[in-house]
């Protein structure tokens, strides 16, 4: 057995868990925080991104122990609680229509928001290369793209109005 | 309220991690289930020894086929033949030259023998579901390996190895439609004739959530409740409660959130099976999720139609008949031959064929179940005629977009019949071609193709114009229950696995209730208090549902008259209603929705006092035709040193009918598109033609589209209104991938013309290209 200690959206968490769990498995069925998804077996569907110590990590390619001392922050943690207003990515995946099904969302907006954790590059080809580990089933990706561009206008007042953005489409 | 493209009400649960999908529940006293699955495409089943997996530590019960039959159960009957397209009473297939429609019973666990890799064998039920998957492995099967046939066409060649006693030749069925002599009569004097074999690749559903199922079962009341993500819980209900022998009033199903359906998931899977009757016989709750490599295997898989097409053309390029040869691949077990329906209705698309025929063999292998993937047939019919027109118009010496033009159905013909039966009454056919080409400037697309050319690149362009058939089951229902406390309870048949029923349910109901949109609420996917309904599938919520929710808001509006027409003390007739809110002109008094809810509910309705519901409900179980329509063109760029393909342009214009929420309904295109381009372009499940062992069996080597798959888009929707339903709803779920291999494929012909006209093999992959284009060297 392995003593894990993580601070998890903010909140400092110790538990003994068996050595093999992965961070994953600690996140979603040791803390129930089960908005963090398992879509495949092999690390390839990002379902399961979350931060570790503010990097975007697939959370089924890292034991708990590995993470241990670390900070976490799932899609559940990107608010401050459940009443502040929605994470700016979050938003734009509700304004764009960037989810239907929903599965792959919460991975989808964890790798997003860490693209997004400086000003970045919004032509097609960066957001595309930063979203390769995730796949959706659902969207064709076009409306998670365009999100994310949503998203970074209403980060950072600097890259002007998305509207101008839209017309590539 | 209706038309316009507002974001989604269930969105925010599902962007904070709230969305609550069958793995993410957890019963008190849950254990877990694991399941052993064949190594082998065909192999008897001499012996199953459990003995050492019954001892492992953690293990609570192994359980094999046998044990099932023992307590007196029998197989899922999937009821793979389905509903004919026009006649809601009648199947779609009802004779077979082999006599009857062969249709096997789906025992959970095979007792003697498997019949396709990933068939689950056995079933161990454990603590946890590590120690479950470990104990798994202690099984010991002694197999007899049998020959294994995967390819539809070789397993109806003589001496191929058996599936099944009961399917000679391993067919299901076999059967003609249409009127095959004649056919081949017109053909025989036809001035041009073309022959052409299509082989649509067999594709993985790879909907993101894994399939995962809860069993209960109540021993005091000898009830069984299944949690498990679906596309429709009242099938689901149905099919187990016959296979436990129960009345189904004794069956529980609950979906909740469901992470995709794309087809498969309407049809019930022997896990779910598995885990009710376990937990009966362990006496807990049993708990299974499937992970991605038992997906790969297990879940049931999309298309695998072979197409053997043979059209006769007059000089001029129309076609004068239709003789088609389709082969479909069902697998190892009956679960659905739908694709086979709705392809073969189809296959005349949007083009006025005199006479069309076509011969139908279902063919049984060693592969997992096919099912209706999205499309389900029409894609298939859809690249057929699509293909036949653009070698018929090379060969004649015309203008693709000519051949077509020549062919469409003309709009003054509406309301037209099929050869195959089927009743056009609306769709622009040639004015959503030409749209598509003004918006692709087709014409404009030699120069393009030279600037590529001179850049070494291969350029192509290619069109296709397509319809549907949406069918799908036929019943629906839904209730609506106005309450005082100012909400609207909506109880439908149907459910969704994505497409927002939450949203568009609430905006049909807000724009014929005048109410706010976040008062009205849906309830879907738990039998508890779902009658009856069909799921979503074949372009069928809106549509069916829809005209439920007009129905029954118009009740409403009844009711509520005669309730203030009380009040007011006038006649019903003179009271009117508008924005919510119930008048009388003559008095000025007026009272709202929910105050006459609130008068219900404590004086009862008028002249029935014991009603104290301000309650709705209407319900179908016929066929409601609507046929969505458009025309697509795809550009693409062909490097001939790598053999990739580059999509550069795509345009779809689609008649979906009113679109109740575009934001969705362009949702639904993009995605659709997507599924169309992997299967097009890199998505297969490759299965090794010898031994029926899957080569792509995870995301590492199945070819799924990543972002970028969607090249630069002209997307439009139109609308040449339908009849025949109150929202003029024909369905956008399909309208992406319906046309989407026939453009790619026609694209791709166009930019390699140079090196052959034979058929790429789908899917057309950089090595499928390399090879086209340097088969010579």
């Amino acid at each position: 057995m392995a003593e894990i200690q993580l601070r998890v959206n903010g909140e400092d968490v110790t538990r003994e868990v068996p050595d093999e769990t992965l961070l994953v498995e600690f996140l979603r069925e040791t803390l129930r925080l089960t908005g963090t998804h398992v879509g495949c077996d092999t690390s390839q569907c990002g379902a399961c991104t979350v931060h570790l110590d503010g990097v975007s990590v697939k959370s089924c390619t890292v034991l708990a122990a590995q993470a241990s001392g670390g900070a976490v922050t799932t899609v559940a943690g990107l608010r401050k609680d459940e009443n502040a207003p929605l994470h700016p990515v979050q938003d734009a995946f509700v304004q764009c229509h960037g989810l239907q099904c929903g599965f792959c969302t919460p991975g989808m907006i964890m790798s997003s928001s860490f693209y997004l954790r400086q000003e970045p590059s919004l032509d097609e080809e960066s957001i595309c290369h930063a979203l390769e580990g995730n796949i959706c089933r659902c969207t064709g990706y076009v409306n998670i793209i365009e999100a994310v561009r949503h998203a970074a206008h209403a980060m950072y007042p600097s890259l002007g109005d998305a509207t101008t953005e839209d017309a590539t489409r | 309220m209706i038309g316009q493209p507002i974001p989604r009400l269930e969105d925010r649960r599902f962007v904070t991690g709230n969305g609550q999908y069958t793995d993410d529940l957890r019963v008190e006293g849950q254990v877990h289930a694991a399941f052993l699955r064949s190594p082998h495409a065909h192999a008897a089943l001499r012996s199953i020894d459990v003995s050492a997996a019954r001892e492992a530590p953690g293990v609570i019960a192994v359980l094999v086929g046998q044990d099932y039959l023992d307590d007196g159960f029998q197989g899922v009957d999937h009821v793979p033949n389905p509903i004919d397209a026009i006649d809601a009473t009648k199947k779609a297939f009802l004779t077979s030259s082999t006599g009857e429609i062969f249709n096997q019973l789906h025992v959970p666990l095979p007792i003697d023998r498997v019949r396709y890799v990933g068939e689950a064998i056995a079933m161990v039920i454990a603590d946890t579901a590590l120690a479950a998957r470990n104990a798994t492995e202690m099984i010991e099967v002694d197999y007899d390996v049998l020959g294994a046939v995967v390819n539809a066409a070789d397993a109806m060649q003589e001496g191929a190895p058996r599936l099944w006693a009961g399917a000679a030749h391993n067919l299901c069925f076999q059967t003609q439609i249409g009127d095959r002599n004649e056919a081949r009569r017109i053909i025989a004097d036809a001035p041009f004739v073309l022959t052409r074999e299509f082989h649509h690749s067999r594709v993985v559903n790879c909907q993101m959530e894994p399939r995962a199922a809860i069993g209960m079962f109540d021993a005091e009341s000898g009830a069984y409740t299944l949690i498990s993500g679906s596309q429709g819980a009242v099938r689901q209900k149905l099919c187990l409660a016959a296979a436990l022998k129960v009345p189904p009033s004794q069956v529980r199903v609950v979906c909740p959130d469901t992470g995709g359906g794309f087809g498969p998931r309407s049809f019930i899977y022997v896990e779910q099976l598995a885990v009710v009757w376990a937990a009966r016989r362990i006496g807990r709750p049993v708990k299974w999720t499937s992970d991605r490599s038992e997906a790969f295997l297990s879940d049931y898989q999309g298309r695998d139609q072979i197409v053997r097409a043979t059209f006769g053309f007059s000089r001029d390029g129309r076609i004068l008949a239709i003789d088609n040869e389709w082969i479909g691949n069902v697998g190892a077990h009956t679960v659905s031959y739908v694709p086979m329906s709705n392809g073969t209705r189809i296959m005349t698309t949007v083009y006025d064929v005199p006479l069309a025929a076509v011969h139908i063999s279902a063919v049984m292998t060693n592969t997992v179940p096919t099912a209706p993937y999205r499309g389900a047939g029409r894609p298939e019919a859809t690249h057929v005629i699509e293909r036949m027109l653009d070698l018929a118009a090379a060969e004649l010496g015309l203008d693709r977009a000519e051949i077509r033009r020549r062919n469409l159905i003309a709009h003054e013909k509406l309301p037209y019949r099929s050869p195959m039966g089927l009743t056009y009454d609306s769709g622009e056919f040639a004015r959503n071609m030409a749209r598509a080409l003004e918006l692709a400037q087709w014409d404009g697309f030699e120069a393009r193709r030279a600037a590529s050319r001179a850049n070494g690149m291969l350029r192509g362009i290619g069109l296709a114009n397509y319809v549907e058939s949406p069918v799908g089951a036929p019943r629906e229902r839904i209730e609506l229950t106005v309450l005082p406390e100012g909400r609207i309870d909506i109880v439908s048949g149907t459910q969704s696995t994505g497409q927002g029923h939450e949203t568009t349910f609430a905006q049909v109901i807000a724009q014929h209730l005048g109410v706010p949109i976040a008062s009205i609420a849906l309830r879907t996917g738990d039998t508890a208090f779902v009658s009856v309904g069909g799921g979503s599938h074949s372009d069928r919520s809106m549509r069916l549902g829809g005209m439920l929710l007009v129905d029954t808001a118009a009740q409403i509006v009844m009711l509520g008259k005669r309730v203030a027409a009380e009040l007011f003390d006038v006649a019903p007739e003179h009271v009117s209603f508008a924005n919510g809110v119930f008048s009388d002109a003559a008095s000025s008094r007026e009272i709202g929705l929910f105050e006459v809810a609130a008068h219900v509910a404590r004086d009862g309705l008028p002249g029935e006092r014991a009603k104290r519901t301000l309650y709705a409900e209407a319900e179908v179980n016929t066929r409601v035709p609507a046929h969505p329509t458009g025309a697509a063109v795809c550009e693409l760029e062909v490097d001939p040193d790598t053999g990739v393909v580059k999509l550069v342009n795509y345009t779809s214009v689609d008649d979906v009918g009113q679109p109740i929420n575009p934001l969705i309904v362009e949702g639904q295109v993009h995605g659709g598109l997507a599924q169309g381009i992997g299967q097009a372009l890199s998505e297969t499940c490759y299965v090794d033609r010898e031994t029926g062992q899957v080569l792509s069996g995870s995301y590492m080597d199945y070819g799924m589209p990543r972002a970028g798959v969607i090249p630069r888009l002209n997307l439009e929707l139109t609308e040449d209104p339908t009849h025949g339903n109150p929202l003029r709803v024909k369905g956008g779920g399909e309208s992406g991938i319906t046309p989407a291999t026939a453009t790619i494929f026609n694209a791709l012909a166009d930019a390699l013309s140079e090196y052959g006209t034979d058929e790429l093999a789908m899917p057309a992959t950089p090595k499928v290209v390399w090879e086209f284009i340097h088969r010579d060297a």
